[in-house]
This record gives C-alpha cells, structure tokens and sequence, in this order.
C-alpha cells in the first residue's frame, strides 16, 4: 500500500466538493523543516496556529490543527531526511501539506498503528517516537491522505474544516 | 472591538508621562502604546501584571487600590491578609506582632490567607484526580494569569482549576460565621484582603467567574506597612491575643504550591514570571505537556512575594518566609468543612469567558483581508523595533495600521528614508 485515506464520514460530501472545485487558498505559508532539528521543530506548527488564531478559528478548531500540524513537524524532523510544510488557508478549513525528501514509509498500515514506531535512539532520547504521531493526525484531522513508499519521499496531507 | 469595560487597578498620570518606551516595550500584552506623546492603555488587553509599573521612570504609572479610610464604613471589619505579607518585615520583628498590627489599625478580626492552605490543598488532589479529562490543570490563583489566559490563550480556559482562591473561599466562609456567631447583619461586616499586587485588587473588584463581588474592597501590603512600620515596638507590647498559621505561607512562594499539590499519582510543575508562564501555555497549548495533571502559574517572580504592592524585595522575602514555614508548629484548623462545601459545589465558579484580543476580526474573511495587508506592511518596516512609532514593534505597528489605529507615517525610519531620497 503506498496511498492512504482516511475521510471522516460526516465530512466526505464537502471534501468532495473541495476536490472538484480546487479552490484557490486565501493565502499561502511555507516553511522549511531541518533534518533532527529537534531545537527548531515545533516551530511552523505553532505559527499555523497563532496565523489561525488571528484568524479568529475557533478555539476546538485551532487545539485539532495544533496537535495534527506539530505531530506532523515532529514526524518530519525525526523521521525524515528534511522537508517542507506547506499551509493553504481557505475562508472555511485549513489545507495542510507535509512533504520531505525521504526515506518513505514502509508500511502505512503499521504505521497508523498506536504504539508502533520507527524512531531510533536519538530520537527516543528526545522523549520523542511513542508511535503516537500518525493516529493523533488521524484522530484530530477531517482528512488525511498519506502517499509514500519506501525509498521515496512521503507526503502527508491534512484537512481541517472551521466550523 | 469589545465594548465591554474592564476595571484596572492602574493610573496613567498624563502630566508625569515623558512618553518613553519602557512600559510599551515590557507589557507582555502588547497594552500599551504612545500617541501624542503620552502612554495610553488598551482596557481589553491589560492584564494587570504589574509590569509597566515597575519600569516606569518617572512615577507615571501608579497602582491603585482602597484606602484604609474604606474600612470604617463598617460595623464589623475583616482582614483577610495575603501569605506575603509575612516577608515583609525585618526579623526582629515577630510576625505575630504584625498580625496584631492589623487589630491595631482599626479590624475586629484578622485571617491569615495561610490558614486555607490545608485544606485548599485536599481540595486541589480531589479535583485534579477527579477531572481527569482535562491535562493539565492549571492554577487559578493569580488574577493576570487567569486574564492572560482569557486574552491570549482562550482555548486553555477550560483547563483551569474552576474553585474560588482560599481568599474568596475565606470570604464566603467566615462572612457566614461572623453573621451567624456574632449576630452582625451580613450588609454591616466589611472584608478587605491585603493583597501584594494589582490583579488581586481588580480581581476584587472585578471577578472573573464569581457570581458576585464577595469582598468589600483590597489594600495594598505596602499601605499597611506605611501605617503600622514605626509603631510595631509600641503594638509587640499590647495585650492582644493572636494566634498564626505559619505553615500555610508557602502560598506566597512559587514552587511550595506545587510540591504540596504533588504525589506519587498528581505530577506538577511549578512556573513564575509572566514572561516564563506564557512561554509554558505556548506548550500546553501545543499539548506537549499533557504528561503533567497541575502547573501552578504566577505572573510574578518567585510568586506572591514578586507582587508590586509588596514592599521588600521578592528574593529576601522568600527567605524570611521559608524561615517561618521551617519552623512552623503543627496547627488545628477548623476549616474542614470547606471541603464539604467544595463538595456541594459552593465554591465552584462560572465557566471563564474569553477576552479575545488575537482575532485581527470577527469575520474570516476579513481577518485575512486584514493578515494579507498586515504582510504587506511588515515588508515595507525596518523591522528593528525601535519603537519610536509608539508601538511595541514593528509587527504591533502594521497591526495598528490595519486597525486603522496608526499611519504608516508613525514610522521614524520609513520617514527618515523618504527625507534622504527627496534630497538626493
């Protein structure tokens, strides 16, 4: 398996429409995210959230985003060879892309799985790599989609409707 | 944006203002800003730290609080004194004296804020381990943290430990047994705290989630310290019966809170200093600290003894507070049935309302109309944060821009810079 969805039920007719139309995003931020920068991860995160907060997104809204988006960042820091975070704002939802150089996932069904992790020693030391990234992603997004493979890059993608 | 005012216990005084930076650039709010040459203060985002009074030069901002004049238009008065008033006076003199000072001065009875903190504690443990949906729980004893929290972090305002202060829980309880005991209508008994800091006179005089006012009035620490200082050899020689609570001042002291708090099943953290508390809700709110059940929050250094109505200095007056708590004899209290009153939801407080500053709008789409040219402008301002515009800093200036509260022009450098081209 190299894709993976995960749509929330109530969500999947708006979703839909999203995919049709392809909106252009409000505005747009891009962040770059170093490899085991654990000094700096955490940052792009907490600036979606305070962008979103002068925003005025709900605060439910914006306690989903933070823990999706800054679960996401640390995936790219501990996981990954480097990447990029990309954050498209629509007038209702938030669009948020995590795409790194590297290595891929091996399997995305272990993966989603609570308490499986990858992390090696350094990472762990950070009190980082419970497993616990992807299903907090999942469990606080509207959407997920997830495509990578072994040897390649991997892109996630979130979104988070405001109301 | 709000209409709603707030009540502060700080004055500006316009004629003392030189218009300097020094509070606009220290107010962890962003309160505050220079026009026409004079400080002015944004009511809706003040939180009463205290800050700007502090670095003030020259004495143009002052804090406020009742008179002890106020306590005479009373039939019965009550002081309830805040723990950090114990570190106040040099150690030869007894803090029993001190207590008896406040009979001194004019009460009929004094409490000790230090009395409830047994019992506070029980009631901490019970409510922590029996909300255990909510991680962590933060304190709810300082008033500027409680409003920073409702201004810049709204979405935490669940998290807060929702029962009165041991001031206000003292209030309630001994306003009941004065009236029942002593047969003194509950209109006639006047209680005042004696508080070492601002927010705790707003917070009396402005409640965040109380049903209504519970105390008379608050009188700053180094009012009554005025009052009584030269006459304490005279009052240590009167035969007025006291009896302390040294045990419980360590509410006065950031860290005791949260070690009292503490077990093997409630893990806590202790934080103070405003700077160092918005820096730990930044993390709580990212959820990185999930792991702790209660973080004690005080916007002053070391805690109470940081407070500006205080009148030594907050290092010494830990130590001299640490000294009484070490040798501290074990104590009766009578105030047990606190905890059944907290059981029977007494003490409980309204859900706390946000104060939301962090919205550049109410409607999205024109917070985004308002972020897109707040971007814009920043692009074209120096970004040194001189402050010479009046504002905190660049950023704080493109905000007021968009909010139609400021002109580019404001901007020393930009002007400076299009003087220098048309001169070419």
């Amino acid at each position: 398996m190299a894709e993976y969805w995960n749509i929330v039920e109530s969500i999947q007719a708006r979703h839909d429409s999203f995919l049709q139309e392809k909106p252009e995003p409000e505005m747009s931020i891009s962040y770059e995210v170093g490899h085991k920068d654990f000094i700096n991860s955490g940052k792009a995160s907490s600036e979606i959230k305070l962008m979103l907060k002068r925003l005025g997104v709900n605060p439910e809204i914006l306690r989903r985003v933070a823990i999706a988006s800054y679960e996401a960042e640390i995936n790219i820091t501990a996981h990954s060879l480097g990447g990029k975070i990309i954050c498209n704002i629509y007038l209702n939802c938030v669009h948020i892309v995590f795409n790194d150089s590297g290595p891929g996932i091996k399997s995305i069904e272990k993966a989603l799985e609570p308490g499986w992790s990858t992390a090696d020693d350094l990472v762990r030391e950070m009190g980082f790599g419970a497993g616990l990234g992807l299903p907090n992603i999942k469990k606080n997004s509207d959407v997920m989609h997830i495509d990578s493979e072994e040897g390649k890059n991997t892109l996630l993608e979130i979104i988070i409707f405001f109301d | 944006m709000d209409e709603k005012r707030y009540f502060h216990a700080i004055q500006l005084l316009n004629d003392k203002c030189k218009g300097c930076m020094h509070c606009v650039r220290i107010c962890p709010t962003e309160a505050l800003r220079i026009r026409d040459g004079i400080v002015h203060m944004d009511e809706a985002r003040c939180v009463d730290c205290g800050k700007c009074i502090s670095v003030c030069p020259f004495d143009a901002i002052i804090p406020t609080s009742d008179s002890l004049n106020q306590i005479n238009r009373y039939e019965y008065k009550v002081a309830i004194v805040s723990a950090s008033y114990a570190g106040q006076f040099t150690e030869d003199i007894d803090y029993s004296t001190t207590i008896k000072a406040l009979y001194y001065i004019g009460f009929d009875m004094v409490i000790e804020e230090s009395m409830a903190s047994e019992v506070m504690t029980r009631i901490k443990q019970h409510y922590i381990t029996t909300n255990k949906e909510v991680r962590p729980i933060l304190s709810s004893n300082c008033p500027a943290v409680i409003r920073l929290i409702q201004v810049r972090f709204p979405s935490l305002l669940p998290n807060i430990f929702h029962i009165e202060a041991p001031m206000s829980v003292l209030s309630m309880y001994y306003r009941d047994k004065i009236c029942i005991e002593k047969g003194i209508n509950p209109d006639q008994i006047g209680i005042f705290l004696i508080v070492p800091c601002i927010s705790q006179v707003t917070a009396v005089h402005q409640p965040e989630g109380a049903y209504k006012r519970i105390q008379e009035g608050a009188i700053a620490i180094r009012d009554v310290y005025t009052a009584v200082r030269d006459k304490l050899p005279y009052i240590k020689s009167l035969d007025i019966p006291v009896t302390t609570h040294e045990r419980g001042l360590t509410r006065a002291l950031s860290g005791h809170e949260a070690d009292e708090v503490g077990n093997q099943q409630i893990r806590t953290l202790a934080v103070s200093g405003i700077d160092n508390v918005i820096e730990i809700l930044q993390k709580v709110e990212n959820h990185i600290l999930d792991q702790y059940d209660y973080i004690v929050l005080r916007s002053c250094t070391n805690g109470c003894v940081g407070g500006v109505l205080n009148v030594e200095n907050p290092f010494i007056a830990r130590s001299r507070i640490h000294v009484l708590i070490r040798d501290a004899k074990d104590e009766d209290h009578e105030l047990d049935s606190c905890f059944s009153c907290y059981l029977d939801g007494t003490f409980d407080v309204l859900p706390l309302e946000p104060r939301s500053i962090m919205e550049l709008d109410k409607d999205i789409k024109q917070a985004i109309l308002k972020m897109k040219k707040l971007q814009e402008i920043m692009a074209q301002l120096p970004l040194i944060d001189c402050g010479a515009c009046g504002s905190p800093n660049c950023r704080a200036l493109a905000e007021d821009i968009v909010q139609g509260r400021a002109s580019i022009d404001n901007c020393v450098i930009l002007l400076k810079k299009n003087i220098d081209k048309n001169e070419e």
